[in-house]
């Protein structure tokens, strides 16, 4: 494995060590969100029916999701995770305080949950049922709000079967493209110094201490090599008794290269995470009328089709190109690697072009529907109310003219760093430069043949 | 005991799960209306096929102070209420909000209606307003019985022919010889014998210009046909403010040019999609050979077996009279059309 250069954001002490290893820290930011998480929910059952209009709508779909995709994902891996209050009340109500750190084992039901779903498949499909109903989640707040009360009610009851967080860990569809997309962060919470955690006998990283919790999410950090599974919660932080844990600034992507951590479900979510951007690219910015009313649900049989072919073009077609890719490439360089492995860690190639493609995805409507977040702030419900002033404020497109560049610039981007990463996975299975180069040229080529297609829907 | 910490922080969970929901909620359901005299209606407008207005009718009192208050859903709409209330809140975008505020003073019917295109069955986007006196709800003002379309059936005059030329002996297959001006027919009008009938609105609107002609024709035997078709014209366009006739070519160009085409050539965009082909305004052919008190009671009532929608319900007898003026000037000249100066 390549080793990659860090950079120790934290100095002991610190201002940051001191604030991250505070208990208030993160319940202070879950309040602050579920303040506004309430509000979303309120404004959608009891607010103006028009998406446009409603905070729920605009400010869940629009500036988090924009927030989430183009800032926090990409340059602050599972920033997110540490903030999201869905999981917050099931936790508190395990842990019985929000602050304090209770005595005593975690209270719920202690049931076990099943082995064979300690996966991201879970989250796959739950992205995928989520993206099936997505035309009519992110325009109608009654629905929109149904579904975020929805992920509470589940996080809740999954908290009081399970110990820590299986909702974010296993469930959350959020979660696990989170999770996926972290590993381009140039963040990472990692130890200092793996020797000291393996001498480390009492562990209090995992089972918890006078101090903090052991891990929610159930990861030993001795042994963190990804961000994929860990939600920077910083309770490990709090609880090292060494001072060993750490958050450190490294390269973009460098989880890409992390080859014994590679699994077939996490390249499923990047093959969905790929397709779903290549489907809304066509549903909401494409020309075709047709294909947003299917989506729109105008008629059961239309959105049976669409459904169908969301799943199938997800979990079949896209899987299915790249299996002949990887293929092809096995064939050309006669290499005895079995497929199924190429399959799996080519699939990570995808993780830089598929975020690329979310991000010019999101600068497309953020760009455009964006300043209906200044006139919603003001009448969150669309009742008439003018809080700041800026209730009327008209609809204003930001930078139209500067948003196909944005879209050109970040997809080549994407590319060129996705081509980048096929190689040096290539090179972790062909030592040779030649074999390495041949079996990475017919991903690049489907690379850039995704690449084009949304070059295409965007500027064509 | 709870630190202070724990305390404040459990506290400010409780304040934002329950105390915002219930401050929000109170104030807005419970106490705002307490507060402001005027109830708000919210109205959402959608497609007919998905909806229409929500709600699509509704009952106030008299003398109440109402505010209506209209969202689109989807695409553009445009709203008026009617009839003989003046009110068009002009088009709403998809997400925009357009109320207004109004008191009925009388107990009655209102119709509020799409005024923009909006889809294929947008002539059905209306929603009622049924307005009942508080002194005594249950005595409700029915349905006023319309002289003019009352009169019209009881002479068997058929509101759906295509002609009705005929009740005087006059050639009825006889062809006008081009587009009538009213503005030559006002210099034209000076020198020729107009009998009293021609000056009489009550005759001019049961008779066919046809048959104007006709009978101004056995006044002026020597008057060429161009002149008596001009001079005609002229006395069927000549009542009416200018005012009137731009407020009837908005209406006009709202409701009706989908069908009949901007400048009454039968020619909308909607024209293929309609049961029978709409009827050309603009052929003075056709219209001459109508009556007036005939075309009243077809938009009032609408067409039978075709597409054309009853506006009788958003437009009182007055408007629709003046829309009746406004059609005649559509087979005018060109240049006579859009302002019906005459």
């Amino acid at each position: 494995m390549t080793t990659v250069p860090r950079a120790d954001t934290q100095h002991r002490p610190s201002p940051l060590n001191t604030v991250l290893k505070s208990r208030l820290f993160q319940p202070t930011l879950q309040l602050i969100a579920l303040f506004g998480f309430t509000l979303a929910i309120l404004t959608g059952f009891f607010g103006t029916p028009a998406g446009s209009r409603n905070f729920g709508i605009v400010f869940v779909w629009i500036v988090w999701w924009a927030l989430l995709i183009i800032v926090l994902v990409p340059f602050f891996g599972r920033a997110w995770c540490t903030v999201c209050p869905i999981p917050a009340p099931g936790e508190w109500l395990q842990r019985r305080g929000i602050v304090q750190r209770t005595p005593g084992k975690l209270r719920t039901l202690g049931k076990r949950f099943p082995k064979r779903l300690k996966n991201m498949w879970l989250q796959n499909f739950g992205f995928l049922t989520i993206a099936t109903f997505s035309a009519i989640i992110l325009t109608r707040p009654n629905i929109s709000a149904g579904v975020l009360l929805g992920f509470i009610v589940v996080a809740v009851a999954l908290s009081i079967l399970y110990d820590n967080r299986v909702f974010c860990r296993y469930v959350c569809p959020v979660g696990g493209f989170i999770g996926l997309y972290a590993m381009m962060s140039p963040l990472e919470l990692r130890v200092r110094d793996c020797q000291t955690c393996r001498e480390h006998g009492a562990k209090d990283c995992v089972v918890g201490n006078e101090k903090g919790y052991g891990c929610p999410w159930m990861v030993y950090p001795g042994n963190l090599t990804r961000n994929t599974y860990c939600g920077l919660c910083f309770e490990c932080m709090k609880t090292c008794p060494k001072d060993n844990i750490t958050l450190r600034l490294r390269p973009f992507g460098s989880d890409l290269f992390v080859a014994k951590e590679r699994r077939l479900d996490e390249a499923y979510k990047a093959f969905i995470m790929l397709g779903c951007a290549l489907v809304y690219s066509t549903v909401l910015l494409g020309h075709w009328g047709w294909i947003k009313n299917w989506a729109n649900m105008d008629s059961l049989p239309h959105w049976l089709i669409y459904a169908v072919g969301l799943w199938v073009f997800n979990l079949a077609l896209i899987p299915g190109l790249f299996w002949v890719t990887t293929w092809m490439g096995r064939k050309i360089t006669r290499a005895n690697v079995p497929q199924r492995d190429l399959f799996v860690s080519f699939a990570y190639t995808l993780v830089p072009l598929g975020l690329a493609a979310w991000i010019a995805f999101s600068l497309g409507f953020v760009f455009v529907n964006g300043s209906y977040a200044i006139s919603v702030i003001s009448d969150p419900f669309g009742w008439g109310w003018n809080l700041f002033g800026t209730a009327n404020a008209a609809w204003t497109p930001f930078a139209p003219q500067l948003l196909n560049f944005l879209q050109v610039g970040i997809l080549m981007i994407g590319l060129m760093v996705a081509v980048n990463t096929a190689y040096r996975i290539a090179r972790q299975h062909h030592s040779v430069h030649q074999q390495a180069f041949a079996a990475m040229l017919p991903i690049a080529g489907l690379l850039t043949l995704i690449t084009g297609t949304f070059l295409w829907l965007y500027l064509g | 005991m709870l630190k202070r910490p724990e305390f404040i922080t459990r506290v400010l969970l409780v304040l934002t799960v329950i105390g915002l929901p219930a401050l929000i909620l109170g104030y807005q359901f419970v106490l705002r209306p307490h507060l402001n005299s005027t109830r708000t209606i919210e109205i959402s407008a959608s497609t007919p096929e998905n909806g229409g207005f929500q709600p699509a009718s509704f009952t106030v009192e008299a003398g109440e102070t109402l505010t209506l208050r209209f969202t689109s859903m989807d695409v553009t709409h445009g709203v008026a209420i009617g009839p003989g209330l003046g009110i068009d809140l002009g088009s709403i975008d998809p997400g925009h909000i357009k109320e207004v505020t109004l008191t009925f003073d009388h107990a009655g019917t209102y119709t509020f209606y799409c005024n923009t295109w909006c889809s294929i069955n947008h002539w059905r986007m209306r929603g009622v307003i049924e307005v009942r006196d508080s002194l005594n709800p249950n005595a409700f003002p029915a349905n006023q019985v319309d002289p003019v379309i009352a009169a019209l059936a009881a002479d068997g005059v058929d509101i759906d022919a295509t002609t009705h030329n005929g009740s005087m002996n006059m050639d009825t297959t006889a062809m006008l010889p081009g587009r009538p001006s009213a503005l030559r027919g006002a210099a034209i009008a000076v020198n020729l014998v107009i009998p009293t009938e021609l000056q009489d609105q009550a005759w001019r609107r049961s008779h066919t210009p046809m048959q104007g002609i006709a009978l101004l024709l056995s006044y002026n035997a020597n008057a060429s046909q161009t002149d008596l078709a001009d001079a005609v014209a002229y006395l069927w366009v000549v009542e009416g403010s200018a005012e009137t006739r731009t407020t009837t070519a908005q209406f006009y160009a709202q409701n009706c040019a989908s069908c009949h085409g901007e400048t009454g050539g039968g020619d909308g965009f909607m024209a293929a999609q309609t049961t029978e082909t709409p009827v050309a305004f603009s052929d003075p052919n056709y219209l001459f050979g109508m009556r007036g008190d005939v075309l009243y009671a077809k938009i009032r009532r609408g067409g039978m077996g075709t597409d054309m929608p009853n506006f009788g319900t958003l437009i009182t007898p007055e408007e629709t009279w003046a829309l009746v003026d406004y059609l005649w000037t559509l087979s005018l000249e060109t240049d006579e059309r859009t302002t019906g100066e005459g």
